[in-house]
């Protein structure tokens, strides 16, 4: 397993603690004693309630933040900077709204020091990869949030990344088009093999998706539980595997250990005295 | 041209109205051209009504032209100085300096503005090292200044430009400041991430942002860059407009200081649409905001 690490996309954390604190002192734990591995072009989900440090998890797998104890591994290094090989999906798109969607997918290789030309070669056939040929020259703001998330996850998958960190994204979509963006995504993912880690807070897309899911509890998040997901592959169409009998066995386990944690964090929002009793 | 572009259901949208489409497209176009005619009409009858009551209440005496000169008067000495010249030389040479003082003034004000507001922007110790010496010296009645520069730099150029700078630096400064403060750390993480390097992050993401901010300055900046140099002109020089009107001022020739001001109000609003021209070109990534899309009302 270690070996396995170690080539290119591995995610290994051990021990992992991250707290902020605050410049008056105040200190906030969002993860800790965090275990858990991904082994190169796994698709691993993790879900947990809100604010449980599910997105913690992925900046410091990507090298934005470094953990307050214990230690991240990629690709069987630990994580120093950047972690190269990487790309991150937001949540919100992060596409700079002053650049055109050709120049935003073209973005990553621009900064690697590719000429131009051969940059935006490469981002045009990305882009007609995710289906948004024709529109090279239109601005984001221009685009539906469907096309501009594949915008993102073309300038994303276009530095061929070993690591593809997606921090829930498809969560401000609509129902089908989320549903098209996930077929989408499982398509390329199976074409380049990349190993994912997604955040999500949608279990039905977590068990979709992934060949893992790793529940976090409430925060301070921490490893729960984690469930392989042996739902065959290619896993087709995932507005209909849902109705299979695998996979509704899997949600009711994934659930029971969910349920919980989700209840617990509700209750702390609504009841700040109560939740810090229990 | 965003209509067709955000959503190619509007062009089926357009296309199923079809029929009616056309005459209703023409109906409304001849109602704007029609407001836009009547807009027109009543602000050149405002203008006529006031400088036309100007010149009959002067002529019949009830306001004293000595004092408060009349429109004719005043249309009368700028000819004399477009035909004759200033006291200082042609009339041309007058504008040209006062421009001169202005758009450099102006341009070396924003440079140093945005270099200064992007850097301390980026680097939160320079900036909370400097905010209490920027504060004082923004506090400080900065025309003051014209004076001191006009014993250092001489009554040339130089003393308007560096006042003109002054005024302008600050705006531009706090706007560039406070725009790299607020940039969306989305971009900037994905940047990062995507492997820019500190500078390119700058470049390609934090500059742009603040863009709209620094922008918004600009309008500002640009009418104190002809302030600064017509006060300095005021305070001591050789040429400019604003030496025309002190000079006016003190032989009490009301109708010179009306012709002066005639002159600077026409550059100022000339260099506001140059502005808009700059700004519709630097901005054009901009989604259009709710008051471009409202098509009635100001």
């Amino acid at each position: 397993m270690a070996a396995q690490a170690e080539s290119p996309g591995g995610i290994e954390f051990s021990n992992v603690t991250k707290r902020f604190v605050s410049p008056t002192g105040a200190v906030m734990t969002a993860i800790r004693d965090v275990n858990l591995s991904v082994k190169p072009g796994e698709f691993c989900a993790v879900v947990g309630p809100t604010g449980c440090g599910k997105s913690t998890t992925l900046t410091l797998a990507a090298g934005l933040d470094r953990p307050s104890a214990g230690t991240v591994r990629v690709s069987g290094k630990p994580v120093e900077g950047i972690t190269k090989g990487a790309s991150f999906v937001f949540q919100t798109d992060a596409l700079l709204p002053w650049k055109s969607v050709l120049a935003n997918v073209a973005l990553g290789a621009t900064f690697r020091g590719l000429p131009k030309k051969q940059a935006y070669d490469m981002a045009r056939s990305w882009l007609t990869t995710v289906g948004l040929s024709g529109f090279e020259h239109h601005y984001p703001h221009q685009l539906s949030g469907g096309m501009r998330k594949r915008v993102a996850l073309a300038a994303a998958l276009m530095n061929e990344p070993t690591l593809l960190l997606m921090d829930e994204p498809f969560s401000a979509l609509d129902v089908q088009t989320r549903a098209i963006m996930s077929n989408e995504l499982l398509a390329m993912w199976d074409k380049l093999k990349p190993t994912v880690l997604f955040v999500t807070h949608d279990l039905e897309e977590a068990i979709a998706l992934a060949d893992k899911v790793a529940v976090i509890t409430a925060g301070p998040g921490t490893i729960k539980a984690i469930f392989e997901v042996d739902l065959p592959r290619p896993r087709g169409a995932v507005q209909e595997i849902r109705f299979e009998r695998r996979f509704l066995e899997l949600y009711q386990q994934i659930w029971e250990a969910l349920r919980e944690e989700v209840s617990r964090a509700y209750s702390r929002i609504t009841a700040p005295g109560a939740g810090a009793a229990a | 041209m965003n209509a067709e572009a955000s959503a190619p259901a509007g062009k089926a949208g357009a296309a199923a109205a079809g029929s009616d489409a056309a005459p209703l497209a023409a109906l409304a176009r001849a109602q704007a051209r029609r407001r836009k005619a009547q807009v027109r009409a009543a602000q050149a009858a405002t203008v006529v009504f006031i400088l036309g009551t100007w010149e009959i209440l002067s002529r019949v005496g009830v306001i004293d032209p000595f004092f408060f000169g009349s429109p004719l008067g005043i249309v009368s000495r700028l000819a004399d100085w477009a035909v004759h010249g200033t006291a200082y030389g042609s009339l041309w040479l007058q504008i040209w300096v006062t421009i001169e003082e202005a758009v450099l003034g102006f341009l070396v004000g924003v440079v140093l503005g945005v270099a200064c507001g992007v850097t301390l922007g980026e680097v939160p110790f320079l900036a909370d090292v400097f905010a209490p010496f920027i504060k004082a010296v923004n506090a400080l009645p900065r025309i003051v200044l014209g004076s001191i520069f006009i014993m250092w730099l001489g009554l040339g150029l130089a003393s308007k430009v560096m006042l003109a700078a002054v005024l302008v630096f600050f705006v531009v400064f706090f706007n560039a400041f406070q725009g790299v403060r607020s940039v969306d750390r989305n971009f900037v993480a994905n940047a990062r991430i995507l492997g820019a390097t500190r500078l390119q992050v700058v470049r390609h993401v934090v500059i742009p942002s603040a863009m709209t901010w620094i922008i918004a300055s600009l309008h500002v900046a640009l009418g104190l860059a002809i302030i600064g140099a017509i006060v300095g002109e005021f305070l001591g020089s050789q040429y400019g407009l604003g030496l025309v009107i002190a000079t006016a001022q003190n032989t009490f020739d009301a109708n010179g200081v009306f012709a002066a001001m005639l002159i600077i109000g026409v550059l100022a609003v000339s260099a506001e649409a140059a502005m808009e021209v700059l700004e519709k070109r630097l901005l054009a990534w901009r989604p259009p905001s709710a008051s471009d899309t409202n098509v009635k009302g100001i």
